[in-house]
């Protein structure tokens, strides 16, 4: 930053990385679903993208760089507050076998119909019980 | 020990008012306090909604490809078109800080036409999923998508209307080479909605 203020970079330069970059990172993504790649390699390049743009665009866009220590402490913690937030819930992301979310079911609220039907984990099917009896007795499907 | 004192019309920021002789506030301008304690905030909130879509995720039994139910395509050109409004900003302060006011207004209004063709494109694909009946109550993926890309589309409607503000008030001529602070705060707020944006593209989109 020069003495009057003025924030000193090459935002061209900066704009022509985030191009490529968001290119690559679509690029990435669909040839790790193309190409089947492990959910490391497709998910860690992603993250790697996503972070490598963010960072440029909060240090040179937002001109964090440039910015004193007072802006600095404001938001250098918050990658730590973070990191905190998603350690506390990483009990519940690993996965559990108690949970049935049954995701990728369609329910039609016109009809109350639920389509394409997906086994869970318990290998219950969606709106069974565990005893294999339909929920609709009891006015709901089981969860 | 040489102590020099403080003199306002050295020491203080441009825009600083004339009858304070003493700055007894933090080392930086209170605007940019402010916007910068907003923004930490508006992380720890879209960190929330993060974290809850990746405990419902990895909770999960299944979750579908966002490829096969997303419009990854024109969510792309629409993550384009959010980074060069960014971009278009970055060269709207810079017209501000040489005292160009036209080229202010230019850059300025195109980054808000930027803004806006994002917004549009967002509807649409909102319009478009609802009419396949995509919608929030069907099932997780789409209750956690309608809550992630809603809140982050609504930061892109306020920092739209933000920046129509800052361009009366530039048109007017109330930023000069000396003076462009509001300009500068519009900015945070709009890299800060491009930023979310890089992010919840990725996470929402690709992964």
């Amino acid at each position: 930053m020069s003495g009057d203020g003025h924030y000193e970079f090459n935002a061209n330069r900066i704009f022509m990385w985030l191009f490529i970059f968001t290119a690559a990172e679509v690029a990435w993504g669909y040839a790790g679903n193309w190409l089947e790649w492990g959910r490391v390699l497709l998910w860690g390049g992603l993250i790697g993208f996503a972070l490598f743009k963010g960072i440029y665009i909060a240090m040179y866009f937002m001109h964090l760089r440039f910015e004193g220590w007072i802006v600095k402490g404001m938001i250098l913690p918050t990658p730590f507050l973070i990191a905190v937030i998603l350690l506390a819930i990483s009990p519940d992301v690993s996965r559990n076998e108690q949970l049935v979310h049954e995701i990728g079911s369609m329910y039609d609220p016109k009809t109350g119909e639920v389509h394409e039907f997906m086994e869970n984990t318990s290998g219950r099917q969606q709106g069974e019980h565990e005893d294999g009896e339909p929920a609709e007795a009891d006015g709901g499907p089981a969860h | 020990m040489n102590v020099t004192a403080y003199d306002p019309a050295i020491d203080a920021p441009a825009h600083h008012h004339g009858i304070y002789d003493y700055d007894s506030g933090p080392p930086v301008e209170r605007g940019k306090f402010a916007i910068w304690l907003f923004l930490a905030t508006e992380i720890m909130f879209f960190t929330g909604l993060i974290g809850v879509y990746i405990v419902l995720r990895s909770g999960s039994a299944e979750w579908p490809d966002p490829m096969e139910r997303l419009a990854v395509d024109i969510t792309a050109l629409n993550t384009f078109i959010l980074i060069t409004s960014s971009w278009l900003m970055v060269r709207s302060l810079f017209s501000a800080q040489q005292g160009d006011q036209a080229g202010v207004l230019k850059w300025l209004g195109a980054t808000i036409i930027g803004g806006a063709i994002f917004v549009g494109i967002q509807v649409y694909e909102y319009m478009e999923l609802i009419d396949h009946g995509s919608l929030p109550n069907v099932d997780i993926f789409w209750s956690t998508f309608y809550a992630m890309t809603g809140f982050h589309g609504l930061h892109v409607v306020v920092g739209v209307l933000w920046l129509c503000a800052a361009w009366v008030k530039a048109a007017r001529g109330g930023y000069t080479a000396r003076n462009y602070l509001g300009l500068e705060l519009a900015g945070l707020y709009w890299h800060f909605v491009d930023l979310v944006w890089v992010l919840l593209f990725t996470i929402v989109y690709l992964f």
